[in-house]
């Protein structure tokens, strides 16, 4: 089952994220002042630089598998945050928040992440840089 | 006799323990006291605020008329906006068919953005000082620029590369590094780049031995008129910068979503 909420959030740039506005510029691809909350199954995640990568299997709200690809700050940024290279597991069911996709694809810039105990993975953004 | 020498033992033991703990962390002042890991400050540079008084005293030392590009830190100019500089005529146009998404691409992923750039980015930066050379390590993109304390101009032949050639000298307690040698790369990521005859001027000050002020200047008539700048406003840290390890096919799984259009 996917949830998919909207909110207009005021534009706060770090809080998507140091590198946000970087050389892999997030207006390229995302609605930076909004906000959607997508959860799934964890498939693959890349821990990697520029940024890295979760992949998500949600269930659409018409019964539909859905894969989406979830795009984070850079690991450099997040590792500051607590974040590493096991802090998603495929097959664990997560939660992401995060700035929907210019085209309406299932893409998202992840600004929180959450377990689905609601535990948030990592240090909240802004909170400590 | 045995007990203490256990006991000394014991002693020499944990000091030994407690220096080799603090190399781990980030290294101590030195020299100029610019030594260190900084991350540049939460939040907006001038002239999206008032400067501090460090700050202004680096932004008197800019020529009468600089534009101080409001754009420095998490800030980012739009398309079209260059942030009151006078970009030349045909490289607005040009930017007009710029598309952020090429950035994705395998082959400019990991393409470095360049030293102008790259230097007022929200990443940390770690200055070593020695006698004859600085180096500063950028974690974006692994670069590291090397300044040379000890020459005075740019070598005819130096290669143009992303760091450039720098050389530097200290005007006081205000380290003051000139780099050229650039490769074009860009001005403010939505799409007009500098040449590679674009002149850098950087003033690096400590406001107090926690927080470094670092000015950029630049130059480059075959861009745009007159001469830009940026303040930044650096933290001192307890860390090393990390590796960046550019993953080029980072932009193959963007691609590759799915979706309605």
């Amino acid at each position: 089952m996917v949830w998919v909420s909207r909110f207009s959030a005021v534009l706060v740039l770090l809080l998507a994220g140091g590198a946000a506005y970087a050389h892999h510029s997030a207006p390229a691809f995302y609605k930076v002042d909004e906000r959607i909350t997508v959860s799934g199954t964890v498939t693959e995640f890349r821990f990697s630089n520029p940024h890295a990568i979760v992949k998500l299997e949600v269930v659409g709200e018409d019964g539909e598998k859905q894969e989406w690809t979830a795009e984070t700050t850079s690991p450099s940024v997040l590792r500051r945050r607590g974040w590493s290279q096991q802090s998603f597991t495929p097959g664990e069911r997560v939660t992401l928040e995060g700035m929907p996709s210019l085209d309406g694809s299932y893409l998202i810039r992840i600004t929180r992440a959450f377990r689905e105990d609601g535990t948030e993975i990592g240090i909240p953004p802004g909170t400590n840089n | 006799m045995r007990a203490t020498n256990f006991f000394f033992a014991l002693v020499v033991g944990a000091v030994a323990l407690g220096a080799a703990s603090e190399r781990l962390h980030a290294q101590s002042p030195q020299g100029h006291g610019i030594a260190g890991f900084w991350t540049l400050e939460p939040g907006p540079m001038p002239p999206r605020r008032a400067p501090t008084p460090a700050e202004a005293e680096l932004i008197a030392h800019f020529p009468e008329g600089t534009v101080l590009l409001a754009d420095a830190g998490a800030f980012e100019f739009p398309p079209g906006d260059y942030g009151g500089l006078d970009v030349h005529e045909h490289l607005r146009e040009a930017a007009k068919g710029y598309d952020p998404g090429d950035q994705t691409d395998v082959s400019l992923t990991c393409r470095p953005p360049g030293v102008i750039y790259s230097m007022q980015g929200p990443f940390p930066i770690e200055i070593f000082e020695g006698r004859d050379l600085i180096v500063i390590k950028l974690e974006y993109f692994d670069l590291v620029r090397v300044i040379f304390m000890n020459e005075t101009e740019h070598p005819d032949d130096w290669p143009h590369s992303h760091t450039g050639h720098s050389y530097g000298s200290w005007d006081g307690d205000t380290l003051v590094v000139h780099t050229a040698k650039l490769l074009p790369g860009t001005l403010f990521n939505n799409g007009v780049d500098h040449t590679e005859d674009v002149r850098l001027l950087e003033r690096f000050r400590l406001a107090d031995e926690n927080t470094l002020i670092v000015s950029q200047q630049f130059e480059d008539p075959g861009s745009f008129t007159g001469t830009a700048a940026r303040v930044m406003s650096f933290r001192r840290g307890d860390d090393h910068v990390y590796p960046y390890d550019c993953d080029p096919t980072y932009g193959l799984a963007i691609e590759s979503r799915q979706g309605p259009e």
